[in-house]
């Protein structure tokens, strides 16, 4: 697995958001993808589009609550149609099948196309250490291994980066002199990769779905390199999670609506490409070996736990971070891994354990944007609440987030809101407390205008408030006016 | 065709992970309580739909057209609509003419039947290789001239209205690498490829692959327009690994 910094995320947001380069690019994100999806949305209908959104949930809710029944069909229809199929528990044992694959083929070079899933699998360096070429053909995923980097959005994985980047990068690593026109950059990614793709021994492909039924992995690309590493060498290796099956491949057709106008807002992308097992005997072309590697790797994690299982409906489409309030002033680097944005928040937490991405749950202010957009509507901001209380009550202290001072706060608040009569003492209270504030002129906490309250006296009401303001408290509480007759003018 | 017997086994036995996800589900090894509606109709069934489509498609086919022209368009192809064989033809040429392809690389489908390409391109000077494997024309021969094309030319498996796309299935006479690897390809298509929806495509396929007694094809590919990328400041480039230039000619 790639290296985890989940537990910078307060130092890496920080940062971040100092950035203003990385601002501009989060800004073109929102403005291009999000604006897009909105206009698919608009053709369809909000109503048709509602009604998509619920059958292609229901679909993945009944997939995942029998992902047995339908990864056991699978397995049968893989065979049948000559192909392999592999079950991969963790990172390390996905790689393994990959380097057995390569050793015993005598594979020299591998072309990529885009997957995430070999992201969170760390396989590039265990291919490389084997001595096996190994070349990302997305051009966004080209670039950030170029960089030595990591994908920074679901879709968009250079998305940090400027043309001058990119054109540094090149003259850097390619030896070219520097051209920041981007139809150059894309027309020299192309030459370079070219040769690669014709003499690649092994093509490694991701997978969108997985149909049960027919046996057949379906990628949604846009550049062509998909269609090139799934057709071109002599051997195709597909590796996902193993939530991507789906039952028949009649589902496909509600899916190829919904991703890619959720994704780039495209009706449909370039190339939607559709593999079931080798090449056979009077084909033109094809692979002579097919093989699927479905990977665990934590996901059984999140099947056992009914609050979260459905994080495993996510088809990955990134709608969520484009529309992320959070995402958009850090970007995806500071969430520390693979997965960022709303659903990586939850994914991540769960996939490298909530002692090292303890802090990821809070990031979301839960206005509840991401599952608006969810073209399953995956209700994340219910499981970014579920996680944050594991955190909370875990009984690990290196889990558990909130310092003693905050959980004895918590209690009392709990306590205090749920006694009418502690609440209206308090209120009370408050009031004088308030009142009295202006006697005391040397220590204000509230604003000029009397209206907020800026700076709490004490902890942890002073810590939580560096960040927010708090509204002062009214001279007449709801309760008060309610028990009047609730009229307006006493207020 | 690998049977089971032959197939390596790597990684985590099927069994034992099948188990693992019944434990996380919590739940002993059942099939799902409620048979999956699109997995339990008959093929009877699937054939009684299926005429369905075709009965619809006939009725509507001239609306049917114009939607695939107008999504097809939408999509970033090159739309013409040729009332004949010889408009066609002449279309392809001025194509032909305005890119700098010195060889044109053509798949064996029906189509080229009833519209013959390969002696107007030959009268303009341009080498036409159809994919047709024989003694000297081998797999990695073909493969080196698809490469050294600048024009690729096929029929359609199927054309869809709803999205604009062109629909390729495997068959002895077309490698899918003709649509991808020139830098130019010219897809034709007749009224008889049209399919309205999605929904009809995958019924189709459904169909013929419980017909064909489970056989699905190596592969099924959608193309909706040139190759595109936009990972450099979202700014769309055509013509990435795929073509940079795509037409579709609807004959009709």
């Amino acid at each position: 697995m790639p290296e985890i910094k989940t537990q910078e995320f307060s130092s890496a947001s920080a940062a971040a958001i100092s950035d203003p380069k990385l601002r501009r690019a989060l800004d073109r994100v929102a403005s291009g993808f999000e604006v897009a999806r909105l206009a698919r949305v608009a053709d369809a209908t909000p109503e048709v589009w509602d009604t998509w959104r619920q059958e292609a949930r229901d679909i993945k809710a009944h997939t995942i609550e029998h992902l047995d029944y339908y990864l056991d069909l699978l397995y049968t229809n893989i065979i049948a149609a000559g192909g392999h199929l592999h079950f991969a528990k963790d990172a390390d044992q996905a790689n393994e099948i990959v380097a057995h694959i390569a050793r015993t083929r005598n594979v020299k070079i591998a072309t990529k196309s885009k997957s995430m899933v070999s992201e969170e699998l760390g396989l590039n360096p265990v291919l490389e250490a084997m001595g096996v070429e190994v070349w990302e053909t997305d051009l966004g995923e080209y670039i950030i291994q170029l960089a030595e980097e990591t994908p920074s959005h679901l879709v968009a994985p250079a998305l940090h980066k400027s043309k001058e980047d990119v054109a540094e990068l090149f003259t850097e690593k390619l030896g070219i002199p520097y051209d920041e026109d981007i139809y150059h950059m894309a027309a020299t990614a192309r030459e370079v990769l070219r040769d690669k793709f014709m003499e690649a021994d092994l093509g490694i492909s991701g997978a969108n779905f997985v149909v049960a039924e027919t046996g057949t992995l379906v990628i949604i690309t846009n550049e062509g390199n998909g269609r090139l590493c799934t057709s071109a060498p002599r051997i195709h290796i597909g590796i996902t999670g193993m939530e991507k099956v789906i039952p028949s491949m009649q589902d496909l057709s509600i899916f190829l609506r919904i991703l890619p106008q959720s994704a780039t807002g495209q009706r449909i992308t370039s190339y939607v490409s559709m593999t079931t097992g080798p090449r056979r005997s009077d084909d033109e072309d094809g692979p002579e070996e097919f093989h699927l590697i479905l990977v665990d790797n934590g996901r059984s994690k999140m099947l056992a736990d009914p609050t979260l299982r459905e994080a495993l409906y996510c088809i990955r489409c990134g709608a969520c971070l484009n529309i992320c309030p959070i995402y958009a002033r850090i970007g995806g680097h500071a969430y520390g891994w693979v997965y960022p944005g709303p659903i990586g928040a939850v994914v991540s937490s769960m996939l490298v354990g909530l002692k090292q991405a303890s802090e990821l749950p809070q990031a979301s202010s839960l206005c509840g944007a991401c599952r608006e957009v969810c073209p399953i509507n995956i209700n994340i901001p219910r499981m970014l609440l579920n996680l944050r209380k594991k955190t909370a009550e875990s009984p690990d202290p290196d889990v558990r987030s909130a310092p003693a001072s905050e959980r004895l706060f918590a209690r009392a608040y709990a306590r205090l809101m749920s006694s009418p009569g502690l609440l209206r003492m308090a209120a009370r209270l408050g009031r004088i407390l308030q009142k009295a504030e202006h006697l005391m002129p040397f220590f204000s906490p509230l604003t000029k205008d009397g209206k907020w309250i800026r700076s709490a006296p004490l902890p942890p009401l002073s810590k939580w408030n560096k960040a927010r303001d708090l509204p002062t408290l009214p001279k007449q509480t709801f309760h008060e006016l309610w028990e009047k007759g609730l009229s307006r003018d006493d207020s | 065709m690998t049977t089971p017997e032959s197939s390596e086994l790597l990684g985590t036995p099927k069994a034992e992970f099948l188990r693992s996800v019944r434990q996380a589900l919590g739940r002993g090894d059942v099939p799902p309580a409620e048979p999956y509606p699109r997995l339990t109709d008959t093929v009877l069934e699937m054939e009684e739909q299926s005429s369905q489509i075709r009965k619809r498609l006939e009725e509507n086919l001239p609306a049917l057209l114009d939607k695939l022209a107008e999504m097809a368009a939408l999509g970033g192809w090159n739309v013409h609509r040729a009332s004949g064989v010889e408009e066609a033809i002449g279309y392809i040429e001025s194509v032909a003419r305005d890119s700098e392809a010195t060889n044109v690389v053509r798949s064996a489908q029906d189509v080229f039947d009833s519209v013959p390409v390969d002696a107007a391109l030959a009268n303009m000077g341009l080498k036409v290789t159809t994919v047709e494997r024989d003694e000297t024309n081998t797999r990695e021969a073909l493969r080196e001239e698809i490469r050294q094309s600048g024009i690729g030319i096929t029929g359609a498996d199927y054309a869809l209205a709803e999205t604009g796309s062109l629909v390729v299935l495997p068959r002895q006479g077309l490698s899918r690498l003709v649509s991808l690897v020139p830098p130019v390809h010219i897809a034709l298509v007749r009224p008889e490829d049209i399919l309205e929806s999605l929904d009809d495509l995958f019924l189709l396929r459904r169909l013929e692959y419980h017909q064909r007694g489970g056989e699905m094809g190596s592969y099924l590919n959608f193309i909706t327009g040139p190759s595109r990328t936009a990972d450099i400041e979202m700014t769309i480039v055509e013509g990435v690994h795929g073509p940079k230039e795509v037409h579709m000619v609807i004959l009709g």
